[in-house]
């Protein structure tokens, strides 16, 4: 339960900081261009809790995966799920770009940096959560 | 959902692009099909739908931050979380149903 728990906060540190990265940073420019597609930015402070929600509720079922299915396998398997967890949701996002009129380097930037962050999200799963009868051995 | 979506014109296009929404959806269930194999080897309805819950709780997460950064409303927030966690507890029902490992597999590692 300990590593569980230190692999969640570890991977909720590194998501924090890198969707900020991402999204205030990197994206800016480009919901720049969009913004009848979002809310202010006062709104979006009022709303900010839903972001550590969503956030933590991301790596917690990432962890839960994890640690049901793929410990023991280490980092190459955290990479593995992070991977194929990623690319499903690019398949998401491609649903998502067909209904909603994001622009398309959105869509594109947003998936490489998706999958960057869960590549890293799994690295630290795999290298801090271990099976009880992994630590025994 | 419709009628939830037509609350917020501004935020849909007016006609879906049925190719990204296809493509979309092969991409996704293409690689939560090898997830589920890798998942739990041996299949099983039960486990494969349990794994479901859980990818569907994954992508519930980006759900909850498009609602506070989008001007979505809640009942579109509440339908799109719901509909993902039912969306994947039977797409890995139906994997799990379905896929029968060709060999017995002896460990899940």
């Amino acid at each position: 339960m300990k590593r569980f728990i230190i692999a969640f906060i570890a991977a909720y540190v590194f998501i924090f900081v890198w969707g900020w990265l991402l999204n205030g940073v990197v994206f800016k420019d480009i919901y720049a261009q969009t913004p009848n597609l979002w809310r202010s930015q006062s709104e979006m402070m009022s709303l900010f809790h839903w972001i550590i929600i969503g956030q933590a509720l991301i790596v917690f079922a990432f962890v839960m995966i994890y640690a049901s299915g793929f410990a023991g396998g280490g980092v190459i398997a955290g990479i593995q799920l992070g991977i194929l967890l990623e690319i499903a949701a690019i398949g998401m996002r491609m649903g998502f770009y067909a209904v909603q009129p994001f622009p398309g380097k959105l869509i594109v930037y947003g998936s490489v940096g998706g999958l960057i962050e869960m590549i890293i999200v799994g690295a630290i799963v795999g290298a801090i959560y271990k099976p009880a009868s992994a630590r025994t051995q | 959902m419709r009628g939830a979506h037509e609350e917020v014109p501004a935020l849909f296009r007016t006609k879906p692009d049925f190719p990204w929404l296809i493509l979309g959806h092969i991409v996704m269930a293409f690689f939560f099909t090898m997830l589920c194999i890798r998942f739990v080897p041996a299949g099983g309805v039960f486990a494969t739908a349990t794994l479901g819950i859980l990818v569907g709780l994954v992508y519930a997460g980006p759900h909850l931050i498009s609602f506070a950064v989008e001007p979505l409303t809640t009942k579109i927030l509440g339908g799109w979380i719901v509909g993902a966690v039912i969306q994947f507890a039977i797409a890995g029902g139906i994997v799990g149903a379905i896929y029968k490992p060709s060999s017995p597999a002896s460990s899940r590692h």
